[in-house]
């Protein structure tokens, strides 16, 4: 009891429930079982988009220009480096360094701001998971079965559970 | 623990559906369809404010320790969740028109810069309430009779310690009606999710309440030791509160 009351009080210092929500597309082209690319778009949820279009659609345009994709960049994409994007990439079920990212380009669609990037690699995928999920629980990452577009393998998305915080991985056949 | 994960994981798929929901909906407000299509946004705001709640934060931890080392009723409990979640909207709303309003700009730095204050004036109350209520068990070994006589300075100060940090949750909620220029509709659903909020917390304070008097028949006039307990726990989590916003 003592033991499920401890725990119970530090899971609730130490995770905040998620306040925003992200939409994880991978686009994988599979080749002999190896990938070299692994394409990430993240669709940010309609309520946090307005947020952040606000401070960077500066023109109001509606548009992502190239301003204020390095803008978007420097101040809004580059912190999620302190956060491992998010991202962890298993191989063997080891979480391995996240690749530099390559290609950044924000856009908003249908109110919502997006968020296109690349990883380079030399991906064995039937030994690489990939998962999503925020530690500290404020952002909730989702990759649902619909959102991946993998080419020349089969893939699966599924929930996971890892103790403090709720994520998605996608498995490889 | 398994159940309890699962149960959270289905609380975050609920927060994304009623996420989506609210945000399609109060987009789809216009003149003609106002007034039924802002109660239904009030609805989902309201039980959006409940769920919300059931996970982890809003002061539930805080309201359960307190008492934990309170005796009380269950009346206080649901007038203790109320103020929580009244000080919770009142905070989410100087929070987002100020710096809608006044700084205009970098609304997510600023908000996350003022943010952090409020949660370290916070931490340093509920160390101040843990403090207090270690004070209060140890003088009630001696003086059982006068130990209510102050609680209610303490429930105040409860309340405000859980309640002065904004819900980004809620202030989510109110900007995103702001930009689309609903303004009324913006302070009605703040109310509206803090209510739902306010019920969850409610909640844990009677759970607590039956707790603590399932205990203190058991443990037949020590309940001091309950009450140091529940005081101690307070004064870690401000504690722990307080090293996470050093991080």
């Amino acid at each position: 009891m003592k033991k499920y009351f401890i725990y119970l009080l530090f899971a609730t210092v130490l995770i905040a429930h998620p306040h925003t929500f992200i939409d994880v597309y991978p686009t994988i082209n599979v080749e002999n079982g190896k990938a070299k690319t692994i394409k990430f778009k993240w669709k940010i949820d309609d309520m946090t988009s307005s947020i952040l279009i606000l401070d960077v659609d500066t023109n109001g345009d509606g548009k992502i220009n190239s301003k204020e994709n390095q803008f978007i960049k420097d101040n809004y994409f580059t912190v999620f480096e302190d956060y491992h994007f998010y991202t962890y990439i298993r191989v063997n079920g080891k979480v391995i360094p996240f690749p530099k990212t390559k290609k950044f380009q924000a856009s908003i669609e249908n109110y919502r701001v997006c968020y296109t990037f690349e990883i380079e690699g030399d991906f064995d995928m039937k030994k690489t998971v990939i998962e999503v999920g925020d530690t500290d629980f404020y952002v909730a990452m989702v990759i649902k079965q619909e959102f991946l577009n993998i080419s020349g393998a089969k893939a699966t998305a599924t929930g996971v559970d890892n103790d403090f915080y709720y994520g998605y991985k996608v498995e490889f056949k | 623990m398994e159940y309890y994960a699962q149960f959270m994981q289905q609380l975050v798929n609920y927060q994304y559906e009623l996420n989506r929901y609210i945000s399609t909906t109060i987009r789809s407000l216009n003149d003609e369809n106002s007034l039924s299509t802002s109660l239904v946004i009030l609805g989902i705001a309201f039980i959006y404010g409940l769920v919300h709640a059931i996970g982890p934060g809003h002061g539930k931890a805080l309201v359960a320790l307190y008492f934990t080392s309170n005796k009380s009723d269950y009346k206080k409990a649901f007038k203790m969740g109320y103020m929580i979640s009244i000080i919770h909207a009142l905070s989410a709303l100087i929070f987002t028109f100020g710096i809608f309003f006044i700084l205009k700009t970098m609304f997510r730095q600023n908000f996350n810069q003022f943010s952090d204050i409020a949660m370290q004036i916070s931490a340093i109350m509920i160390i101040s309430v843990g403090l207090y209520l270690i004070y209060e068990a140890y003088k009630s070994r001696k003086e059982k009779e006068k130990k209510l006589i102050k609680s209610n300075k303490s429930e105040t100060a409860v309340a405000f310690s859980a309640g002065i940090v904004p819900c980004p949750g809620v202030m989510t909620i109110v900007l995103f009606c702001i930009v689309l220029g609903h303004h009324t509709l913006a302070i009605l659903s703040a109310i509206s999710m803090s209510i739902g909020m306010g019920l969850t917390i409610s909640v844990a304070g009677i759970l607590s309440i039956a707790f603590n008097k399932k205990a203190g028949s058991f443990m037949d006039g020590k309940t001091y030791i309950l009450e140091m307990i529940g005081g101690s726990l307070v004064l870690l989590l401000g504690t722990f509160l307080f090293l996470g916003t050093m991080r």
